[in-house]
């Protein structure tokens, strides 16, 4: 999951190098909490949202694989 | 991104036109139909012009080289083989053909529809994310389709019929019927369904960038 998220921000990002994900794992739910430089905060976020609801998608579909549930947080 | 309008007797008509003015293949427009037009009764009374809104992003051309293309659809099938392989998804490949200026990745072996997800979100969503990771990297425009067992064409023959059904009701009842929230590419496929019916007219309603498609019976 942690891989999945950072693949993609990394991807998007002006500044890779600057962009940590940590993943707190419970037992049915995980938070993978994402950070980014913050100059590139409005990539990963996108206009109106979009671009982190795709990743959220993303990371539910990835997450109903292992029936579990994953929380994506940006941190500011 | 600019922002167009244009009006003329059909939204045919209209689209020529947009293409015409600012000099670029309708393909490469990003096109919202606004009002689908009408001709009227005999063409004569009550007639509407028909109303398109056109974005474009004219920051970035769009590709026209072989080469650019090529190094478009590596970087696109790369990213999203390497999405794929992080879900973890096993038994999956990815074929990718160039048509018309755009690129599909197609996914194949994924029977459990999961890369799907409810109503195309999944795939909607990983198209969304290959097509900005591409075109970050690329100097040019280019556009990714994404799809899975043959999905974007069984979604769009299923719209057709929603539209045609809602059309016959809307008529029925003599009331505007709404369909449910709707993306721009949803959206379109409605308002070209039922262009071509004189007793009625489509019209989008609603906030952002999902809308409701407003089918309305003339009198």
């Amino acid at each position: 999951m942690k891989d999945l998220i950072a693949y993609i921000a990394k991807a998007l990002v002006d500044k890779p190098e600057e962009v940590t994900v940590t993943e707190i794992e419970g037992e049915q739910t995980s938070v993978i909490e994402l950070k980014v430089a913050k100059e590139d905060l409005g990539k990963v976020i996108g206009k109106q949202g979009r671009t982190a609801r795709a990743m959220r998608t993303i990371l539910s579909a990835a997450s109903t694989k292992i029936n579990k549930r994953s929380v994506l947080e940006i941190i500011e | 991104m600019e922002i167009f309008e244009f009006e003329a007797k059909t939204t045919e008509e209209a689209i020529e036109k947009a293409s015409r003015e600012l000099n670029m293949p309708s393909d490469e427009m990003d096109i919202e139909i606004i009002e689908p037009g009408s001709a009227g009764i005999f063409g004569l009374v009550g007639g509407r012009n028909a109303r398109i809104k056109v974005v474009i992003n004219r920051e970035k051309p769009f590709v026209e080289n072989e080469y650019e293309n090529e190094r478009g659809l590596t970087i696109a099938k790369e990213a999203l083989e390497k999405i794929l392989g992080l879900i973890p998804m096993e038994g999956i490949t990815v074929s990718a053909k160039q048509a018309d200026g755009s690129i599909t990745l197609n996914i194949e072996g994924d029977k459990s529809g999961l890369l799907i997800g409810r109503k195309g979100r999944t795939l909607d969503a990983l198209q969304f994310i290959v097509n900005k990771i591409v075109n970050k990297s690329m100097d040019k425009r280019v556009q990714v389709i994404v799809d899975s067992e043959n999905y974007r064409q069984r979604r769009k023959e299923f719209l057709i019929q929603m539209a045609l059904k809602m059309g016959e009701k809307a008529k029925k009842i003599g009331k505007p019927v709404k369909t449910n929230l709707l993306n721009p590419h949803d959206r379109r496929i409605i308002h070209l369904a039922l262009r071509d019916d004189g007793r009625l007219e489509t019209k989008s309603r609603g906030e952002g960038l999902l809308k409701r498609v407003l089918i309305i019976p003339k009198k």
